[in-house]
């Protein structure tokens, strides 16, 4: 989408490449020559229907806690926690997170992403892989896990390749291209582990079956072997493996990298300490290939690497303060309080982490909610809150850019703040903070009624940033635009 | 008939109709509009952004290119925009100031 003004009788305003300017007449370029197309930024569509699919993902996945607040009250890893949490955690973040990212990354490297039928390709594999997946995990089928669970990362395949090509021609590569690299590496190996997991929880009894289809079987055996070797390992240990390298390998350093860029652009100010940003995107990563393995093993280094990714999240902390501290935008708005509201909810997650990392801690009822509180908090505190605060900033571009963008210095457009309702994200803001306290006293006190409430509080919040959204929305199939800007008197265009 | 040249306060002041919708501030008082020269019917601007990489970008340099060619008289409206030197805060009027001191929506 952009600007594009067309000769029409030499009397409108076209795009001369000669000169760099607009004219008209004979002066003026070619018939048919246009402004300047948008450079960097992908079809409106593309990053909103991964982003939409994810609001609906959200809001069921919190309709599913208010049905079985059980879920959380007690001791997990039962078939139907781990539906919701993939229906969360691919549904919801992964889909915002992967849908932003089209977005973002040719417009902050400056470069085109780049192919947008292969995203297109993505969304369809990324809907059927995560549907049909949280579907079999609520029944417990893992072979078909398994298979949906391959249609998602070939998916994701398609999503890194396009990523790392759009990445590797960008003029330029700073701290959040670097970010965003490793964060897709971590992804991919996320995704891979997974499958891996999904391969030793099945059975390889149809393997004879199978002596016709060479290639089939082939597979097959191949799969029996990575059966094999994930035998070795504890599964506990290794599912907790793999979130992590899902959602600090690839959320939290995606949040960290965009950040450096997105947070002083929009609160007007700069990287204080290039040096200190490096360092805590160097810890991150340091922190999980070690917390990988020795959550895995089980080794009694665990606090170590936990300790690890904690400085770096404590030193990133510390740059984004800097950040706001050195700020020249005095009054910060609506979507990047939600943003630093969710960063602060790294503080508990942090302490928990750090305790949860301790080789002697007991193995009761209690630890087992205090390993509750943690994914939820790290993924419906944390990452949650930051991702709905800059939807609060991506979504109203992509609608204005769509709408307005093409009136400005013609018309009066609104400004993105007078696209939605402020007292609705308030509003939504406070009720999904409440939610998350009365959701996290539930899951100390094993309070099934208590999560109940607070699952409902989480969805009034949700409900608020749906409606704000179909407010931004709105604008696709209803503009506001204001009269026309011109003080041109009406014939003086006249051919 | 000829139409008069534009004056120049007439130009700062279509400039003032592009605003950069997540400021909510026009680019003139926000000082990214650095200089204005107007040469007969043809006007050109040096301006520049809050920061590079900026997605505002397109938008806000075709926008003010379109308003300058709005006005009566102007047959050619060229946009300079410059990097150097770089925008500071302390460039911005006292209306950009108050206005985003308290600045949230409604």
């Amino acid at each position: 989408m952009g600007v594009s003004l067309r000769i029409s009788a030499g009397a409108e305003p076209l795009w001369s490449e000669r000169s760099g300017a607009f004219q008209r007449g004979r002066d003026a370029a070619s018939p048919g020559a246009t402004a300047p197309q948008t450079a960097h930024a992908p079809s409106i569509w593309l990053p909103l229907r991964f982003i939409l699919t994810g609001l609906l993902a959200l809001f069921a996945g919190l309709l599913g806690l208010v049905a079985r607040p059980d879920l959380l009250a007690t001791y997990h890893y039962n078939q139907h926690i781990i539906a919701l949490t993939h229906l969360l955690v691919l549904g919801w973040l992964s889909s915002v997170a992967m849908g932003a990212t089209y977005q973002l990354v040719p417009v902050a490297l400056q470069t085109r992403l780049w192919s947008e039928r292969l995203a297109t390709w993505q969304f369809l594999l990324h809907v059927l892989g995560v549907g049909g997946m949280v579907w079999m995990f609520w029944v417990w089928n893992m072979k078909q896990v398994g298979h949906f669970g391959s249609v998602f990362a070939l998916g994701v395949g398609l999503f890194v390749w396009n990523l790392a090509r759009t990445l590797w021609r960008a003029p330029r590569r700073d701290l959040t291209a670097l970010a965003i690299a490793g964060a897709l590496g971590w992804l991919a190996a996320a995704i891979l582990f997974g499958l891996a997991i999904a391969a030793y929880k099945c059975t390889y009894d149809s393997e004879t079956g199978l002596a016709t289809a060479v290639g089939v079987r082939s597979l097959v055996a191949a799969l029996r072997e990575v059966s094999h070797f994930m035998a070795r390992f504890d599964q506990l240990g290794a599912m907790h493996a793999h979130a992590h390298l899902g959602a600090v390998g690839f959320f939290t350093l995606l949040i960290v990298g965009v950040s450096y860029k997105l947070v002083p652009m929009f609160a007007l100010s700069q990287v204080q300490s290039l040096r200190r940003a490096r360092l805590s995107i160097a810890l991150l990563n340091v922190g999980l290939f070690g917390a990988f393995f020795t959550v895995l093993l089980r080794s009694p280094l665990k606090p170590l690497f936990a300790l690890l990714t904690v400085a770096g999240l404590a030193i990133y902390a510390w740059e984004l303060r800097a950040i706001l501290r050195a700020r020249k935008r005095p009054a910060l708005d609506g979507g990047l309080v939600i943003f630093l509201t969710g960063v602060a909810w790294l503080l508990p997650v942090c302490a928990l982490a750090l305790v949860l990392s301790w080789p002697r801690l007991p193995l009761n009822t209690f630890t087992g909610q205090l390993e509750n509180l943690y994914g939820f908090l790290g993924l419906l505190g944390f990452v949650t809150l930051a991702v709905i605060g800059m939807l609060y900033k991506i979504v109203p571009f992509l609608v204005w850019f769509g709408v307005y963008s093409r009136h400005v210095g013609l018309a009066r457009v609104p400004a993105f703040a007078e696209m939605f309702s402020g007292r609705l994200q308030r509003f939504g803001h406070g009720s999904y903070l409440a939610g998350l306290l009365v959701v996290s006293a539930g899951i100390l006190a094993s309070q099934a009624p208590l999560v109940r409430a607070g699952a409902g509080l989480l969805v009034l919040g949700v409900g608020a940033l749906l409606a704000n959204v179909a407010l931004m929305l709105r604008h696709l199939v209803r503009p506001q635009l204001g009269p026309p800007l011109s003080t041109k008197p009406a014939d003086a265009n006249a051919p | 008939m000829n139409s008069p040249t534009p004056t120049e306060t007439a130009v700062w002041n279509a400039l003032r109709s592009v605003v950069d919708p997540e400021l909510g501030c026009n680019i003139v008082d926000l000082g990214l509009v650095y200089d204005v020269a107007i040469e007969g019917a043809r006007v050109r601007v040096r301006m520049t952004l809050t920061t590079p990489g900026c997605p505002m970008h397109e938008s806000l340099c075709t926008g003010a290119q379109l308003a300058l060619f709005n006005l009566e008289g102007v047959q050619e409206a060229q946009v300079e925009l410059v990097w150097d030197p770089p925008w500071h805060p302390a460039m911005m009027s006292e209306t950009a100031r108050a206005l985003l001191a308290a600045s949230r929506p409604r």
